[in-house]
C-alpha cells in the first residue's frame, strides 16, 4: 500500500465505521404517527393582528393562537431528510478534503463547504440566528485569516501526513480506536425512535419570540448569560491584542527589523 | 431510518465531523491543516450542542454556541499568529520538526 492513498482510507474507514454504527443504532423506520397534541404555529398571515402593529404582538398573537391542537395531517419530512441527507455529505465530504488534500487551499475551500453545510444543518435545526452568525464568522471571516495565512506562507507542504516514528503511529492509532469505541457506545445509546414530537416545530419561547430567532437568542443571551458574554467580549480584546504583539515583525533594540530565517538566534546573541 | 430525521441524525453526523477532525489532528504535520481540523472539531461541538438545545427546548444552547464561536474565532486569531511567528523565524511550519524546546 503506497502511503498517498493511505490516508485517504482510513478516513473512508472511520466515516464508514461510524455511520455504520449510527444506522445499526437506528430502528427501521417508525411510521411517523401525527401527535394530536402537536404545536402547529398558524402562518403569519393567520393572525388577526394588521402590518403596523410590532413584531411582538403579533407573535404573542400566534403563540395564543398556536395553541390549538393542529388537526389531521403529520408534518411531512421528505424535504427535510432530502435537505438532511444532502447538506450532511457535504459537511462530510468538506471535512474528508480538509484532512486529505496537499493543497492548502484546496483543504480551505473544502472547509468552506463544511461550514455552509453546517450552516445549513443548523437552519434544519431552527437555529436560524447561530446558522447566520456561522456564515459570518466562519465563512467570513475565519477563512479569509486562513487563506491571509496560507498566503503569507507560500509554501507547499512536502509531506501530506505524520509518518514519522513507529510509537507516534501507534499511539495515534490507539487514540483513534479509543475514540471511536468511545463514539460508538454513545451512539448506540441514542434515542433510536424518531418520534413526531422530534420532527414538529419548536414552539415560541416564553416571551413570545419565534425559537431559535435573533429576538428569542437576544433575550436569553442577555438574560441568563450576560456574564459569559461579557467574559467573550474580554477574551476578543486580549486574543486581538496578544495576536498582534505574536505576530509583529521581530525588531532589536534600535527598532531594526531583524532578518527572517536566522531562528531567532540573531537577537539572542546581540 | 432514511427518511424521517431525528435528533439522532444530527448527533451521529456531529460524532463523524468530529472524528474526521481528531484523524486530520493526528494525521497531518502541517500547522495550519491541523488547525483546521480542530476547528472542524469545534463545530462539531456546536452542532451537538444546538442539536441538544432544540431537544430540550432550551435556547441556552444557542448562546452557549455561540460563545464557542467566539472563542473559536479567538482561538484561530492567535494561533495563525503564533503560526506567522513560527514561520517567519524558522522557515517551515511542519510541527514534527518544532522540537527545540526537546533540548
Amino acid at each position: 500500500m503506497t502511503p498517498r492513498v493511505l490516508p485517504y482510507l482510513l478516513a473512508l474507514a472511520l466515516t464508514v465505521v461510524v455511520l455504520g454504527v449510527g444506522a445499526a443504532a437506528f430502528a427501521p423506520p417508525a411510521a411517523a404517527q401525527p401527535a394530536p397534541a402537536q404545536v402547529k404555529p398558524l402562518p403569519r398571515s393567520a393572525t388577526p393582528a394588521g402590518k403596523d402593529v410590532s413584531d411582538r404582538d403579533v407573535v404573542t398573537k400566534r403563540d395564543a393562537a398556536g395553541q390549538v391542537p393542529a388537526t389531521g395531517k403529520p408534518r411531512t419530512s421528505t424535504g427535510t431528510a432530502l435537505a438532511f441527507w444532502l447538506f450532511a455529505a457535504i459537511t462530510i465530504g468538506g471535512s474528508i478534503f480538509v484532512i486529505t488534500r496537499k493543497n492548502l487551499i484546496t483543504a480551505v475551500m473544502g472547509m468552506v463547504g463544511t461550514f455552509f453545510g453546517l450552516a445549513a444543518l443548523y437552519m434544519l435545526l431552527y437555529a436560524h440566528f447561530l446558522a447566520v452568525i456561522q456564515m459570518l464568522v466562519y465563512a467570513g471571516a475565519i477563512m479569509v485569516l486562513f487563506v491571509f495565512v496560507i498566503m503569507i506562507l507560500n509554501k507547499p507542504e512536502d509531506e501530506p501526513y505524520a509518518t514519522k516514528g513507529r510509537a507516534g503511529k501507534a499511539v495515534a492509532g490507539l487514540a483513534m480506536a479509543y475514540l471511536i469505541y468511545r463514539l460508538a457506545s454513545v451512539l448506540l445509546s441514542v434515542d433510536r425512535n424518531v418520534t413526531a414530537a422530534q420532527l414538529a416545530a419548536p414552539a415560541p419561547t416564553a416571551e413570545g419570540y419565534d425559537w431559535g430567532s435573533t429576538a428569542a437568542v437576544g433575550w436569553n443571551l442577555f438574560n441568563e448569560y450576560l456574564f459569559p458574554f461579557e467574559a467573550v467580549s474580554i477574551l476578543l480584546l486580549v486574543a486581538v491584542v496578544g495576536a498582534i504583539a505574536v505576530a509583529r515583525p521581530l525588531k532589536d533594540d534600535d527598532g531594526e527589523v531583524l532578518p527572517p530565517g536566522d531562528g531567532g538566534r540573531g537577537a539572542g546573541g546581540a | 431510518m432514511l427518511m424521517n430525521i431525528g435528533f439522532g441524525h444530527f448527533l451521529v453526523l456531529a460524532a463523524v465531523l468530529f472524528a474526521i477532525g481528531a484523524a486530520g489532528v493526528l494525521l497531518r504535520k502541517n500547522v495550519l491543516i491541523i488547525m483546521m481540523s480542530i476547528e472542524l472539531m469545534l463545530n462539531a461541538a456546536n452542532l451537538t450542542i444546538i442539536t441538544f438545545a432544540r431537544m430540550h427546548g432550551d435556547l441556552g444552547g444557542h448562546s452557549f454556541a455561540m460563545v464557542v464561536i467566539a472563542v473559536a474565532a479567538a482561538e484561530v486569531a492567535v494561533g495563525l499568529a503564533i503560526v506567522v511567528a513560527i514561520f517567519r523565524t524558522r522557515r517551515h511550519a511542519d510541527v514534527d520538526k518544532l522540537n527545540i524546546l526537546k533540548h
